[in-house]
């Protein structure tokens, strides 16, 4: 959430000022997104202290690591899927040295070498999850919610929670009208957008700090939520499910990369390889509930967390399941036109 | 003046240390965005030559002048809803005895001293659904269903009220510390009732005031874009919100700079617009 990349940032200014400390890790990642446990244990064990940081989008991670200027020289960062390539592509990545990076090997073989970094020489992969619906099954009753297209019913008006990401939401959109959810073509996406205008009576709210929160708050009763939220928000809320909508999930992979302005790879890697030990990886995953790619962690996760759908689909669940990949420039601006229209309901 | 800043190093300390400020901290940056704002959009550097007019082309789309209106709309809407609580609240304050004014001034200004990015999640925590306010009034009674009060409209013109109030407040309090009580005794003595001494005599003397407080709270009004991001739930777009998507997610730079190189240029004309006003009140009283 903002209030804690505000408390980030507010122990990066108190550290600043001592510049003999030993060393330190500058972690730069999502807001709730890594058990304070595990940076504790990193640092009683490492004597490496860190400092997070947090951000609630890629655009925004991305900004500002683009300036690459000494205000923002992070030792580690967690782009989406293909915020690998592009930054990849852009030269704003130091490639890391696998051989320093222990438990390589246990990873998911199907969430390495991607087309985003074919052979990983610049990213590791963190975690990874989906963007679907979630359901306060407490308040909605009648027919069960299974598509994207639901969320236009009637019975929902005002009660709707969209996750604050243009990218997601024309996603959905497009999906629902049987379109690729990466679609470059500006017909497509504005029809994406009359679609959506259709569906902007019934949105409450646009969240993507912690998309649980409008749940939780009894603000919405369906709409977009990440996997990970969905299984957190459960913890407080019993009624709260999480459903793959038939038109398919919107997948992503997280991975660690080294900004080039890094000024402790040294230690970002010893990072990457504390977060891979099995029984880091299985705590990451069942306090945050994502799905970790450590494939020996999987087997020290409790029954509860391992037969979770919700954090380790089904195949039958993925079906559909797209990944988002790099639209290009051009298109994005047609999204970004589109979508400040949209918000700003004109 | 020139003989009293060489016979005292402390106010001419202080001169460079204010003009020293002014340069880097508000002119320099200011000609960045105005450098930004005349660039061409490039994906890869954000910005790059050649120079040009393109992004305030861009401005006259017909969405962000809608955009603007309301924006604009929605600040006129905080700084009316200021000026009725912070007029009379002003008077009053300035009508209190000398020792708990200065109390009740520190209470107007303690909120300050907490991050307002804080304050607003606290306001979210009263308006929500299931929060204080809603609670409150169902135990009382009052309703029987929570009523939908965050993520409205209502809870990001509350928001801003709540923010912008006291730059309202202070400028008016000053001019009615200057308003003489012999001045309205002469107003009664001359024969003018309650409404024609307030008409005739203390709007006209408040008047610099209110356009101070209006200037301090109509602009930031616009800008503030966590406030319907977090109370509007990222609904009721103000231009802030879309200097800040310009930034951020379409990355360009050059008409956020240009978004915002306007805003300026709206505050920059209410000053003048103050200015001219104020002259022409001073010659009036001269």
């Amino acid at each position: 959430m903002k209030k804690l990349a505000l408390a980030g940032m507010l122990a990066l200014g108190l550290t600043g000022c001592s510049s003999d400390d030993p060393q330190v890790l500058n972690l730069y990642n999502w807001s709730e997104y890594m058990p304070q446990e595990v940076l504790t244990r990193f640092e009683d064990e490492t004597g490496i202290k860190v400092v997070y940081t947090t951000y609630d989008s890629n655009e925004a991670m991305y900004a500002r690591l683009k300036l690459l200027d000494d205000s923002a020289a992070y030792d580690l960062a967690v782009p989406s899927t293909y915020y690998v390539s592009k930054m990849r592509n852009e030269g704003l990545l130091l490639p890391i040295d696998q051989s320093k990076i222990s438990g390589f090997d246990q990873l998911d073989p199907e969430l390495t070498g991607l087309d985003i970094d074919p052979s990983n020489q610049y990213s590791v992969p963190y975690l990874w999850g989906t963007t679907g619906i979630g359901v306060d099954t407490a308040d909605v009753t009648g027919e069960p919610v299974t598509a994207w297209a639901d969320l236009w019913d009637e019975r929902f008006k005002g009660k709707v929670n969209l996750t604050n990401d243009m990218r997601e939401v024309f996603h959905m959109s497009l999906r629902v009208l049987g379109y690729p959810g990466n679609s470059t073509d500006p017909q497509q996406i504005e029809e994406a957008y009359e679609k959506l205008t259709e569906l902007m009576p019934s949105v409450r709210t646009f969240n993507s700090d912690a998309p649980r929160m409008p749940f939780l708050e009894g603000e919405a009763d369906v709409g977009m939520i990440w996997n990970g939220e969905a299984v957190m928000g459960k913890e407080s809320m019993e009624a709260l499910e999480y459903v793959y909508p038939e038109e398919g999930v919107i997948a992503w992979l997280d991975s660690f990369v080294i900004p080039k302005n890094a000024k402790n790879p040294e230690a970002a890697h010893q990072f990457i390889s504390f977060v891979l030990k099995p029984e880091i990886a299985a705590l990451i995953s069942e306090d945050i509930g994502y799905a970790t790619p450590v494939l020996s962690a999987r087997e020290l996760l409790g029954d509860e967390v391992a037969g979770d759908r919700a954090s380790y689909p089904t195949a039958e669940d993925m079906v559909n399941a797209e990944f988002q990949t790099d639209i290009g420039d051009e298109a994005l601006q047609v999204y970004a036109k589109y979508w400040e229209k949209l918000k700003s309901g004109l | 003046m020139m003989r009293s800043i060489k016979q005292q190093p402390f106010r001419a300390a202080v001169l460079v240390l204010v003009w020293g400020w002014l340069l880097f901290l508000v002119l320099a940056p200011n000609m960045l965005v105005v450098g930004a704002s005349v660039m061409t959009r490039n994906p890869s550097t954000f910005i790059s030559l050649p120079l040009n007019l393109e992004a305030y082309r861009q401005l006259f789309n017909p969405l962000y002048l809608d955009v603007f209106l309301h924006s604009l709309y929605m600040a006129a809407l905080t700084t009316l809803i200021c000026l009725l609580i912070g007029y009379p609240f002003a008077w009053a304050l300035s009508r209190v005895e000398k020792n708990r004014q200065m109390l009740l001034i520190f209470l107007l200004i303690v909120p300050f001293w907490t991050n307002s990015l804080v304050r607003t999640y606290a306001l979210k925590l009263i308006l929500a659904t299931n929060g204080l306010l809603n609670s409150a009034l169902m135990s009382l009674g009052v309703i029987d269903e929570p009523a939908q009060l965050l993520y409205t409209e209502g809870a990001v013109i509350v928001g801003l009220v709540y923010l912008l109030l006291p730059f309202m407040i202070l400028p008016l309090y000053s001019v009615f510390e200057d308003l003489r009580q012999d001045v309205l005794l002469a107003s009664h003595d001359l024969g003018a009732g309650r409404l024609a001494t307030f008409k005739n005599v203390v709007v006209p003397l408040t008047l610099p005031g209110v356009l101070a407080g209006v200037m301090l709270v109509l602009l930031p009004a616009m800008g503030l874009f966590f406030v319907p991001d977090i109370l509007g739930g990222s609904r009721n777009l103000l231009v802030g919100n879309v200097i800040k998507n310009q930034f951020l997610d379409a990355r360009n730079w050059p008409f956020g700079a240009a978004a915002s190189i306007v805003l300026t240029l709206t505050m920059a004309l209410l000053m003048f617009a103050h200015r001219l006003s104020k002259r022409r009140l001073g010659e009036e009283g001269a």
